[in-house]
């Protein structure tokens, strides 16, 4: 019995480097090829992007999904052997700090096709850009709040809000992101005073993610709550009448960050700095910006799309009003991460 | 207890020793990033701003975590090893099952029910460090429970018996006959609940109780500070290593074992009927709150949720990593187990390093794993190339050698702890006498020492089944392409606050590990009236 347990422990060590996944058959000769994909997001939307790209180019997609820190780290640790050909991440953050650890190569192919996208929504350079877009808001009791009471970000650190204000721990991005673009907008000292102001005014201690801090404000746990447009979008287009009836108790506003514009943040993509299959990898690179692929993500993930003029179905993004988008390069949202960060520790932002 | 100098030297101590340099690769890769990085302050900010509510919320997430599983698990398994009542039989399985419910996946069932919009939002909402404690505490339990379990089946009675025929009340006489024989076994559990506690990312972030690990997830994410996070990780190893030695002491004071391996199948004491349905009803409360209710929550939300993913090969991909981890974890679990028997001082510390990678949060042992396959495709390219002038593969996306490598560094202390309390069964003087007859000892491992720990190393191949079937930093950060686990999926959906999607791949995580507990379950009942002597005959070569 031992021994025959040696033996299969032996067998399956000796089949572990022969266990290599499907996508790694050998292909026909007729084949266009594959890009490899390191994506922090799982959405159906990029789903059917991915399959729509292949579709039309014949080119494979692999994929590894997984949080953005891990792929960046996990980038690093290959080195010039990595395969990554593409990387996606949510939230500029990461997309600065990629860039940093030098995973990115310039694009210099691509650089009509990104004109396409604001200015501001794409790395100076090139080295990434938005193919999607989502502000971060205030959602309010319908019944306890007036939308006039919130016309800013700063708004949200006045004293009429003592314990009436919920939001999610600072270990979130979106959070750092928010104080990143505000010590762009008024330093680091205000910034500082305002995230004080924030956390003296928190309901209760951050807990769950940002669709249930809407629900905390549906159940009168709090007045108003900073959160992503699009939790709340998808509260609304839910099956769920439990969901829908959270949906229609609160409203949502969007606030400027200190006089400048809406805090907008994207979803984002570049070349990877040894990217095996790089022609196919600007090949789909080009492929996020076309109308197909613009009106997946607003239809499915309730994101903007970054090109102007695509048409989409999609009641609620509808709805919305005109909102002015803060002017400010994302980039810079990266550079002021670790300040944000150390602000939030002080302050006992927990 | 006195072994001969010659018994001493009877079992190798190598495979202990390659267990452990591969269990403790990853650690040392994590400490090296702690030195070698630049010191940039960001830990004397941290020591005057959020350190100390990271240690507080670590120990209290820690100590009712720990509390609870052994007060649980010990006590239930004393119930079903001791009396008999309608259920007993399903209850002996079913009370392991909450085991295979992800701790995060339980922490966002629990949170959706009670918070204050939520069907059970006039409960207090389960949040904070107390209510990360009762999440972690409901579903790591069954490491105590299994542990104990084994230890009071394979417990002789005699003990128990003569407590009680020397008048002492069955308390009195569980706590001072039977619970101190179970004693390594119950240490053992503990010891795995705290690690898996300590290394929790998923359920303590959401349920807003930031600990160390989050604390140091936080300064590797938001600070991109890899050599800061690796020196909080450090200090994570070293409560971890504290709880080691204590844990050792433990099992030093309480080397007690019948004079010989048999065991008398102890009889069951009946309980009438009212006491039955209580006893029912002790069982199953623990099952409710670890995996019922939790998991059910998730499978409404999954009613108004799409299937997007597919599902069949996520299960495929985690079975196949499971079995293999599980059965290389527990031969490196027997060869700890063997070389801590040698008593010399080269086995008993190459059991210890290789239990401890349990410690370390399996996203930092996933950096240290990567940063070390970084490092030998480096060397192995240039060699290659030297040597054949054509290109080495990629290690990481050519297969899950890199997986495997990672669950053993991280799982083998789950490994240990079972084969060890087992094999503390097998007396010296069983050995003794077999090498007096003549047997090699490789002839005394396989017809004196297996058939009595059969049991320890299936826990432990089981142990680590569901482990693996549940890992997730290092399945996330390691695997190939278009290659994803139930665990993975799960993750993705619930991380993206969308908890239907994420209750499928929960529950089906759930529902691979329930064969394996049942079979397992069911050899450790059978295995109680198996008497030592009866040993196959020898086998031809």
């Amino acid at each position: 019995m031992l021994k025959r347990l040696f033996a299969a422990g032996a067998i399956a060590a000796l089949s572990l480097s022969a266990c290599a996944p499907e996508a790694a058959e050998v292909s026909s000769a007729a084949d266009a090829g594959e890009i490899n994909l390191f994506t922090a997001r799982h959405y159906a939307s990029d789903a059917a992007v991915y399959a729509a790209f292949t579709e039309e180019t014949g080119i494979r997609v692999n994929v590894l999904e997984a949080p953005a820190d891990q792929l960046i780290e996990r980038m690093r640790a290959e080195g010039a052997r990595s395969q990554a050909d593409v990387v996606i991440t949510v939230d500029a953050g990461r997309l600065w700090r990629a860039d940093q650890a030098g995973l990115f190569q310039p694009a210099p192919e691509l650089a009509d096709t990104l004109n396409a996208v604001p200015a501001n929504l794409r790395h100076p350079d090139g080295h990434w850009f938005g193919f999607a877009s989502r502000v971060r808001v205030v959602v309010f009791a319908r019944d306890r709040v007036n939308a006039s009471e919130i016309t800013d970000f700063l708004d949200v650190a006045g004293e009429r809000w003592r314990g009436r204000l919920c939001v999610r721990s600072s270990n979130n991005v979106y959070n750092q992101s928010l104080l990143a673009g505000l010590i762009d907008a008024v330093g680091p000292e205000q910034a500082e005073t305002w995230a004080a102001g924030v956390a003296a005014n928190i309901a209760r201690a951050p807990q769950g993610g940002d669709t249930d801090q809407i629900r905390a404000v549906a159940a009168g746990e709090c007045d108003i709550a900073i959160v992503n447009h699009y939790y709340l979008a998808r509260l609304q287009r839910t099956e769920d009448p439990a969901d829908r009836a959270v949906a229609e108790a609160v409203d949502i506003v969007f606030p400027s960050l200190a006089g400048r514009g809406a805090p907008f943040n994207i979803s984002g993509a570049g070349l990877a700095a040894n990217a095996p299959n790089r022609d196919n990898a600007l090949a789909f690179l080009a492929f996020l910006l076309t109308e197909h692929g613009q009106r997946q993500f607003a239809e499915l993930t309730n994101e903007f799309p970054v090109v102007a003029g695509v048409t989409y179905d999609n009641d609620v993004l509808a709805a919305y009003p005109q909102i002015t988008p803060d002017p400010v390069n994302v980039n810079r949202l990266g550079e002021n991460a670790t300040a944000a960060q150390r602000i939030f520790d002080r302050v006992g932002w927990p | 207890m006195a072994v001969s100098p010659r018994l001493r030297q009877a079992y190798p101590v190598w495979p202990a020793l390659i267990a452990a340099i591969a269990c403790a690769a990853p650690l040392v890769a994590v400490a090296a990033l702690a030195v070698s990085g630049e010191w940039s302050g960001y830990l004397a900010h941290l020591w005057s701003t959020r350190l100390p509510v990271y240690l507080l919320n670590t120990l209290q997430v820690t100590v009712i975590s720990g509390g609870l599983a052994v007060v649980l698990g010990s006590g239930l398994a004393w119930l079903v090893a001791r009396y008999e009542f309608a259920g007993r039989g399903v209850f002996e399985w079913l009370l392991a099952l909450p085991l295979a419910v992800p701790a995060y996946a339980a922490a966002y069932g629990w949170f959706d029910l009670t918070q204050a919009a939520g069907p059970l939002g006039m409960l207090p909402t389960v949040r904070g460090a107390t209510g990360a404690g009762l999440v972690l505490g409901l579903t790591l339990y069954p490491y105590v429970y299994l542990l104990a379990r084994e230890a009071f089946a394979g417990q002789s009675s005699d003990a128990y018996e003569a407590a009680r025929t020397l008048g002492a009340r069955p308390r009195e006489a569980f706590l001072r006959a039977a619970m101190p024989m179970a004693r390594p076994a119950i240490a053992a559990g503990l010891a795995l609940v705290v690690m898996e506690t300590l290394a929790d990312f998923g359920a303590v972030a959401h349920l807003g109780a930031p600990t160390l690990t989050v604390g140091l997830i936080r300064a590797w994410a938001g600070e991109g500070a890899t050599a800061d996070a690796a020196r909080l990780a450090l200090i994570l190893v070293a409560i971890a290593f504290l709880i080691f030695a204590l844990e050792r002491a433990q099992r030093a004071r309480a080397r007690q074992t019948s004079a010989s391996g048999r065991r008398r199948p102890s009889r069951r004491i009946v309980l009438s009927p009212i006491r039955g349905l209580a006893a029912a009803a002790l069982c199953l409360s623990p099952v409710l709150l670890g995996m019922v209710i939790p998991l059910g929550r998730l499978t409404y939300r999954a009613l108004n949720a799409p299937v997007t993913r597919d599902l069949a090969s996520a299960a495929q991909n985690a079975v196949l990593l499971a079995v293999i981890a599980g059965v290389l974890a527990a031969m490196l679990g027997l060869a700890a187990a063997y070389a801590l028997r040698t008593g010399t001082r080269r086995g008993a510390v190459a059991a210890r390093v290789a239990g401890l990678g349990y410690a370390v949060p399996g996203a930092v042992a996933a950096m240290g794993v990567l940063a070390i396959l970084g490092v030998m495709q480096t060397w192995i390219d240039a060699a290659w190339t030297g040597l054949f002038g054509a290109v080495f593969p990629v290690m990481l996306t050519g297969g899950i050698a890199a997986l495997i490598f990672a669950y053993l560094s991280r799982f083998a202390a789950a490994a240990i702890g079972p084969a060890d309390s087992a094999l503390s069964r097998v007396t010296p003087t069983l050995d003794g006498a077999a090498r007096t007859l003549g047997a090699s000892a490789r002839e005394t491992a396989r017809r004196v020492h297996w058939p009595l720990i059969t049991q320890g190393a299936l826990l432990a191949a089981l142990l680590v089944f569901v482990e693996v079937l549940k890992e997730l930093p290092a399945t996330m950060i390691l695997r190939p392409f278009n290659f994803d686990t139930l665990a993975v999926i799960a993750h993705n959906y619930a991380s993206d606050e969308r908890l239907g999607e994420a209750a499928l791949p929960a529950l089906l995580i759930a529902a691979v590990a329930l064969p394996p507990m049942i079979w397992i379950a069911r050899r450790i009942v059978r295995a109680e009236g198996v008497r030592a002597e009866a040993v196959r005959p020898e086998a031809g070569h």
